[in-house]
């Protein structure tokens, strides 16, 4: 996992130095545009909060008719073979994918965090242990361990995401170390040692501040791809059971009705592909607003 | 070229490799132990539980955690990877059935992925009317699921358009050999063309699905190095001395780009081996995918151990294959 699925690497032009035809005008809004896209994340998050609150029906229970397509009245998105209402369905699918991909980054970054700092800060052999198990990870296909880890479990979103955390961290313990590394050679981390520090000291005071930068851009990068690897393995029956929405579960439980009702399968499908659209664009906002900072 | 620090990098690539298949073993060992499968409950469902324990005790299973480990590794070495609870076969004749079909899917599907890459990435630098909102929509091509791309296919190619097949390998599985494991490369070899047209367009979609993520993961890489290169001063030199554009990009710029996107390539190997499983749950074709999801639904670890460590074996090996080509490909790697 050692990058996101996507980057907008592709979309945007190549950093020059200099500026556009329209010069700062155009760096104004192309920050203001940065800022609409981390709005759109915040409201999306509040979206995932609020779900319960704003799906207008019980999403487990059916409350219409069978096989109402897009666009009904009272059901938006439609209904599916039992006549649940689709749309309340995906907005409470959005709020367990969305809120998931959010902890996994979290955690990760709090496992990869601890362990890159601790390899960085201290260097010598404990480096050279914590980064060798982190090459393991590395180089073993994080998604294939996890179908393992997640079959080992048992069924279950919770063990789905054990499964996830367990492969995502090292990633982050790389990147965070490799930054340590390049700070503690800095002279204000020479200065402070010079000064008679602490480890300790030197490591929460003058190291891991300046990690706060990368790990953010890295995490608001990778949440993407957290959504489309968490929607893939319950895609394959490993997450949430049923009668619970999830979009990943539901899209498969819906293929039988594709030729036949498309919405049932591609609404929560769609559902995904916009979560992750939302989470890269807002990854690439992050990181020009952070490298406007520096 | 074949000198002490080439020697050096191949032995220690080399005792990467066998290092990283004895974690694979031992990581499938331990979630082997939490999931509490017991072959032998399995295997006698009504038995009294001290005939369990007996059968139990004279296969050894209730040795100590590390005397098992060995026999495990042992085991692996001859590539017996147990019972499948639900098939009762063992899990490697299981493999044998379901493992080719899903190795054609994933090479056909890496060979699209590299000449997607290159069209997408040299498409992507130039610049032509229209070039930014073709690059939003390979923008938001990257971040559609692949499950997504495989259900867009069915309902265009095959419901509207009536182009291609939604499901299976072939038309009519009975006119298949049954001595026929690698269909692609079988109906060639035997001359088929018929089954072969008929293999390959069953091909498409799942391959296209499966290939445009890593594609364009790719050429984002490519594209980024070739941008980069052309800013180096061997192509200042090459333009100056009056080569084409043309000539400059494949001759000097292409060549001098394509490491990175190695390295990535060799990556999404093994998101394609994640991807390949939905893919051919989406278009119902048999395969390592429908064999998973079997034994997911009953919980047969051994058989999802067996499918993981095949998987995970074969990207390993060829991430080490990546890696020493590199090596030989730029000999500053090596060193």
């Amino acid at each position: 996992m050692s990058t996101s699925i996507a980057s907008t690497d592709l979309a945007t032009e190549p950093v020059t130095g200099r500026l556009g035809r329209f010069g700062r005008w155009q760096v104004a809004a192309t920050r203001w545009v940065n800022w609409v896209i981390v709005g759109v994340l915040v409201a999306l998050t509040l979206v995932a909060l609020l779900a319960p609150v704003i799906a207008p029906y019980d999403p487990v229970q059916p409350v219409g008719a069978p096989y109402l397509p897009v666009g009904s009245s009272g059901h938006l998105l439609g209904t599916d073979n039992i006549g649940r209402d689709l749309f309340s369905r995906v907005i409470l699918g959005v709020r367990t994918s969305w809120l998931m991909a959010l902890v996994v980054v979290a955690v990760g970054l709090l496992i990869g965090g601890v362990v890159g700092v601790v390899a960085g800060a201290f260097g010598g052999w404990v480096d050279a242990i914590l980064m060798r198990i982190t090459d393991m990870f590395l180089a073993l296909p994080a998604a294939i361990v996890a179908i393992a880890v997640a079959a080992a479990l048992g069924p279950g979103l919770r063990n789905t995401f054990l499964a996830i955390t367990v492969v995502w961290w090292p990633y982050y313990a790389r990147i965070i170390r490799g930054e340590i590394r390049a700070l503690a050679a800095r002279p204000h981390v020479e200065a402070a040692r010079m000064a008679g520090a602490g480890r300790l000291r030197i490591m929460a005071k003058h190291l891991l501040p300046g990690v706060y930068p990368t790990a953010l851009v890295t995490a608001s990068l990778d949440i993407g791809a957290v959504v489309l690897t968490l929607a893939s393995l319950s895609f394959l029956g490993l997450g949430q059971s049923a009668p619970a929405p999830e979009l990943g579960a539901d899209t498969s439980r819906g293929m039988n009705e594709l030729l036949a009702h498309w919405w049932i399968p591609v609404m929560p499908g769609l559902a995904v592909m916009v979560l992750s659209l939302v989470a890269n664009l807002a990854g690439d906002a992050v990181r020009t607003l952070m490298a406007g900072r520096r | 070229m074949f000198n002490l620090a080439m020697a050096r990098f191949l032995l220690t690539r080399l005792a990467a490799l066998v290092g990283l298949l004895l974690v694979l073993s031992l990581l499938l060992f331990v979630l082997q132990e939490i999931s509490g499968a017991d072959p032998v409950a399995a295997s006698m469902p009504h038995a009294e539980k001290s005939a369990i324990d007996a059968k139990r005790h004279e296969l050894g299973l209730d040795d100590p955690a590390p005397t098992r480990y060995v026999r495990y590794v042992g085991d692996l070495l001859h590539l017996d990877l147990g019972t499948s609870f639900r098939t009762h076969h063992a899990v490697t004749t299981d493999l044998k059935t379901y493992l080719p079909p899903t190795v054609e899917l994933v090479v056909v599907a890496l060979v699209v992925a590299l000449a997607l890459a290159l069209l997408f990435s040299v498409s992507s630098v130039l610049r032509w009317p229209g070039s930014g909102l073709y690059r939003g929509l390979l923008f938001v091509g990257s971040t559609t699921p692949t499950f997504l791309l495989g259900i867009f296919g069915l309902i265009v190619f095959y419901q509207d358009l009536g182009w291609l097949p939604a499901s299976g390998q072939v038309d009519d599985p009975d006119t298949v050999p049954a001595s026929w494991h690698w269909l692609l490369l079988d109906s060639l070899v035997h001359g088929d063309l018929g089954m072969f047209g008929d293999v390959a367009k069953h091909l498409v979609m799942p391959a296209l699905a499966l290939a445009i993520g890593p594609a364009l993961a790719i050429g984002r890489i490519f594209r980024s190095s070739i941008v980069a290169t052309f800013d180096s001063d061997f192509v200042r030199t090459a333009r100056s001395k009056g080569l084409a554009e043309g000539a400059v990009l494949t001759r000097h710029v292409l060549r001098n780009s394509v490491n990175g996107a190695l390295s990535m390539t060799g990556l999404h190997l093994g998101f394609m081996f994640a991807g390949v499983l939905v893919v051919e749950s989406v278009f119902s074709r048999p395969g390592l995918g429908s064999y998973l999801g079997a034994s997911l639904d009953v919980s047969d670890f051994p058989a999802v151990a067996g499918v993981t460590f095949v998987l995970a074996t074969i990207y390993i090996v060829t991430n080490t294959v990546v890696d020493i080509l590199q090596g030989i490909a730029d000999p500053r790697i090596t060193v």
